[in-house]
């Protein structure tokens, strides 16, 4: 585990990945566990239909109905809950790619050895992409598990695809974060700013319909292209989930560049 | 004679602090090289352009002959580094980590790993956050050597090492030599660069303001010599030695600065009897004053 740069930083992440596999895998059948009270009380639809409508859209997203497979799910997992999850991880593997080393001054030594520096980086975020598939595939698992316990009836596929979307939200914002870190070599600046960018993303997507003001910003937030398609009851929209990739593909570009450039701090 | 480190009017400010300005230096292949300043001089500096860890705002600076920037790989493969500030993987045991650079450097003769681990006495199975200073010291020293590059860079490498070990370390870095390698290393103690090097440069303020060869430095060194008697001694026996000035007879005690040799003083002391004799190592700050005050005698 110690023969290159991306299985090492997998291996500095083995526990941490085990206790985020095990989270979600629990969190994904406790959630499925609740689905058929729900699915028995029709109560609900109403209740939902009197809520403020900001208020709905701002934490449970533009859903229609609220008891059907998909919209239960929705509601409770991929408005709020897996990007949110899959954000916290990329961003805390993004912004301590490059800048984690750097402020623990193991950096040196690696940049010492005969590596250029485009090749630390980008093994850097393949192990990124890696922990995130790993952990969105546990996910996925669970989900249909838990689907499969309550009897849901679901597409394990459309689970899958929304999941996907998602995780590649998380990767698009983990990029910007490895981007931030690589640029300025500080870690806590890279959290800060991009988790300051997915909650206005967040709020521009889920808000934009109602406040006329920025109803035309709504397309500029990778939020409306991981789930303004609703993939889990559409599946994934192709252009949606290549216009997060792109954004991907442009922050490790601008990550590569910089940090090509600039002075590594002591 | 083949030049391993070539420094041309090398200056850099990070912003509008300085960094080192102007400086100049020639490492030449199979020596010893002390590069001595006080903290703050640009030591580190120095060596992390080198390294390319960071760019020269003006000037050149050539690596075994390469450019560090284009040619970095290369110049990394052929140079073994031990960063000032040594900071490892905590989570490693020294033995992972050693394997993790071997594997970067697509590999090194592990025999030599496992002598260097034997004559320096280092743990390669506890991991390195239960490891004391000393003890990631070594961890660092093997992981520059282990490859027997052609030019070993090492900044500050003795200031966590306890005496024995450092004893060892001078015996690696004379074997290495005589297999041919250049040793660049930065210090800011002056007897320990007596000790190791060939030639010195002195770095102050950014600028190399001198280099000799160890011999050389020696012989202007300043030192304060304190010679205790039985009985009370003439001030006249101790006047107008070469070489001695500042002298201070109170009783039984001679106190003086000498630059140089202390032979004068000794002969002079030994019509006498001697109880004891105290030398202070001269301060970086007083071989820094004999260099400017050597170099005006020589102007007048």
């Amino acid at each position: 585990m110690l023969s290159s740069i991306l299985l090492k930083t997998l291996r500095d992440q083995r526990r941490s990945l085990t206790w985020w596999a095990l989270g979600l895998v629990a969190l994904a059948i406790v959630t499925m566990l609740f689905y058929p009270s729900l699915q028995d009380s029709p109560a609900f639809d109403q209740m939902a239909k009197e809520m403020p409508e900001a208020l709905m859209r701002a934490f449970w997203g533009d859903i229609a109905d609220f008891t059907s497979p998909a919209g239960f799910l929705n509601r409770q997992l991929f408005v709020l809950v897996v990007p949110l999850l899959f954000m916290v991880l990329a961003v805390s593997r993004g912004s301590g790619a490059i800048a984690g080393e750097e402020e623990k001054g193991t950096l040196d030594l690696l940049l010492s050895s005969p590596v250029r520096r485009r090749r630390i980086l980008t093994e850097k975020f393949a192990a990124m992409v890696a922990a995130i598939a790993a952990v969105g595939v546990v996910l996925w698992l669970g989900m249909v598990v838990g689907a499969m316990l309550v009897d849901m009836d679901i597409s394990v596929w459309r689970i899958g695809e929304a999941t996907l979307s998602g995780a590649l939200l998380g990767l698009t914002f983990g990029a910007v974060a490895l981007a931030v870190g690589s640029a300025t070599g500080k870690r806590g600046l890279s959290m800060g700013v991009t988790s300051a960018l997915g909650v206005t993303a967040y709020f521009v997507n889920a808000l934009a319909p109602l406040v006329e003001s920025i109803a035309g910003l709504q397309k500029l937030s990778p939020f409306y292209y991981y789930i303004g398609g609703d993939p889990l009851t559409n599946g994934l929209n192709l252009a949606h989930g290549g216009v997060l990739i792109a954004l991907t593909a442009v922050a490790v570009a601008v990550a590569l560049v910089a940090f090509e450039r600039r002075d590594i701090a002591v | 004679m083949t030049v391993v480190i070539q420094a041309d009017n090398l200056t850099k400010y990070y912003g509008s602090t300085r960094g080192i300005e102007n400086l100049s230096l020639q490492v030449e292949a199979g020596e010893i090289f002390g590069f001595l300043g006080p903290n703050g001089a640009g030591k580190t500096t120095t060596i992390r352009l080198a390294l390319d860890f960071i760019r020269p705002t003006t000037g050149s600076l050539q690596v075994l002959g390469l450019d560090p920037r284009r040619d970095v790989q290369e110049v990394h493969r052929r140079v073994g580094y031990l960063p000032s500030e040594l900071a490892l993987y905590d989570g490693l045991t020294g033995g992972e980590f050693l394997r993790y650079f071997a594997s970067l450097r697509g590999g090194v003769d592990w025999r030599f790993v496992d002598e260097l681990v034997e004559r320096l006495g280092a743990g390669l199975s506890q991991p390195m956050r239960a490891l004391s200073t000393g003890n990631k010291h070594k961890i660092g020293l093997i992981e520059a050597f282990m490859h027997r590059p052609e030019l070993l860079i090492l900044d500050e490498p003795t200031s966590g090492l306890d005496p024995l070990i450092r004893q060892e370390f001078q015996q690696l870095v004379s074997e290495a030599r005589d297999r041919g390698q250049t040793i660049f290393l930065s210090s800011h103690v002056l007897p320990e660069v007596e000790r190791v090097c060939d030639r010195v440069g002195i770095v102050r303020d950014g600028t190399l303001v001198a280099v000799e060869h160890v011999g050389a430095l020696k012989a202007r060194a300043l030192r304060r010599l304190e010679i205790h008697f039985a009985t009370p001694v003439p001030a006249e026996a101790f006047a107008g030695l070469p070489g001695v000035r500042d002298v201070t007879v109170e009783d039984s005690a001679v106190r003086c600065e000498v630059t140089g040799t202390v032979d004068a003083v000794i002969k002079a002391a030994a019509q006498f009897e001697v109880v004891n004799v105290v030398s202070h190592e001269p301060s970086l700050e007083e071989v820094f004053l004999a260099y400017y005050e050597g170099g005006d005698e020589h102007a007048q």
